[in-house]
């Protein structure tokens, strides 16, 4: 019981799709002998139960946090197929499960900021910035993405962490195009808010849906637009002092 | 902007996208390349008098199909390609146009642009589930074959 609801909140915390901690809790279960599993899984909570020697057992818990961190969904994914295929004992599997847990992002810290900033410069010049644009918005870029990190341990609302984060490198880039009046605003404000872009929220939902999950597709597509809407915001207050 | 830079650009940005997701260093290349792709056959249809909308919608279909292979070939979640992939087609500038009307007091021309979003947006979206779709039926028939051929033997 315990390994399949590790597996799945592992799954579920890291940016898995739900309806991928349902069907691993599932398949884990089944492997050490159980009879009726059943699984339902929501972003905010995973609910699980199995019959065991005529004895029903039902359990529940709730992941208050969500981050995302596909490694660690794809290394559950590789310990459920071991245990499935019987090269893994339910001990090996919990342990590793733990360590899984435990683990850190496998890109430095500075790595992932860096890589925010690369991502947001790359895109404006794709979508036809000038090289002088890019330097302003990996800058600003870097700054949305530090900024995300340090307010969530404060502020605990979402939407307004993004909002915030958001406005930071949106004031980050108007303040430099003032200085610079040659830069584009427009393009330097459409790659900063890029690494706020809601992809996984998008991705999953869609893939929830597709798969039946009606409640988790929905409310997750509700998160996307959430995040959305909050960065629009953002955008819209730059854009006011600009004119 | 010549094709090869858009093509660099648009593999940089998704690579660095996937950093931001933590995925797993073997699957990084892999998924620049899905970005990659995805813009190409974005930018080359959109010049032949193809919609936005609909160019938006294919190259989706390509990105979430390149996926689901690669999701095979490596052995990872199709989740940690796709959503990268998708970067490259994300409707910024529209969605900012559509902001600058509303801030401007345009607001008909702010609806406008902000339908003209919400429609490239479902299409990326329609294009990841027909990609999908696509995707379970080819797995299904080869299922199938596969058990007519070990009934055969």
């Amino acid at each position: 019981m315990d390994t399949c609801l590790l597996a799945g909140e592992i799954i579920l915390k890291n940016g898995g799709e739900t309806y991928r901690a349902e069907e691993t809790m599932a398949l884990i279960a089944r492997a050490a002998g159980m009879d009726n599993v059943n699984s339902f899984v929501t972003p905010t909570c995973l609910i699980m139960s199995y019959r065991c020697m005529d004895k029903d057992y039902t359990r529940m818990i709730r992941t208050p946090s969500r981050t995302i961190d596909l490694h660690k969904v794809t290394l559950v994914n590789d310990v459920s197929r071991k245990f499935v295929s019987g090269k893994m004992t339910l001990a090996q599997a919990y342990r590793k499960l733990q360590e899984i847990d435990r683990k850190k992002p496998i890109y430095p810290w500075w790595l992932q900021n860096l890589a925010a900033g690369i991502a947001s410069g790359a895109f404006i010049v794709l979508i036809g910035a000038t090289w002088f644009d890019i330097l302003p918005t990996v800058f600003a870029g870097i700054i949305v993405n530090v900024s995300v990190y340090y307010l969530e341990a404060y502020l605990r609302v979402k939407i307004f962490t993004e909002f915030l984060a958001a406005f930071l490198g949106g004031m980050v880039v108007f303040l430099l195009y003032r200085l610079f009046p040659h830069l584009h605003l427009d393009l330097m404000i459409i790659g900063t808010m890029l690494p706020l872009f809601p992809g996984i929220a998008v991705t999953n939902s869609l893939r929830d849906l597709m798969a039946g999950d009606l409640m988790a597709g929905v409310s997750r597509g509700v998160e996307a637009v959430l995040t959305a809407l909050s960065v629009a915001a953002a955008t819209a207050i730059i854009l006011s002092m600009a004119r | 902007m010549s094709w090869w830079l858009g093509l660099l650009l648009s593999f940089l940005s998704t690579l660095a996208y996937c950093t931001l997701f933590n995925v797993p260093v073997r699957a990084l290349l892999a998924g620049g390349l899905t970005g990659a792709i995805g813009w190409l056959v974005y930018n080359a249809i959109s010049p032949y008098g193809m919609n936005a909308t609909i160019a938006t919608f294919l190259a989706a279909t390509t990105v979430s199909l390149c996926s689901q292979f690669l999701s095979i070939y490596l052995r990872v979640p199709s989740t940690n390609f796709s959503v990268a992939g998708i970067i490259p087609l994300v409707p910024g500038s529209v969605a900012y146009r559509s902001m600058l009307a509303f801030v401007e007091g345009n607001y008909l021309n702010g609806i406008t642009l902000a339908t003209q979003t919400c429609l490239l947006a479902g299409a990326i979206a329609a294009g990841l589930m027909l990609g999908i779709s696509i995707f379970s039926v080819w797995k299904g028939l080869v299922a199938r074959n596969a058990g007519k051929r070990a009934k055969t033997n």
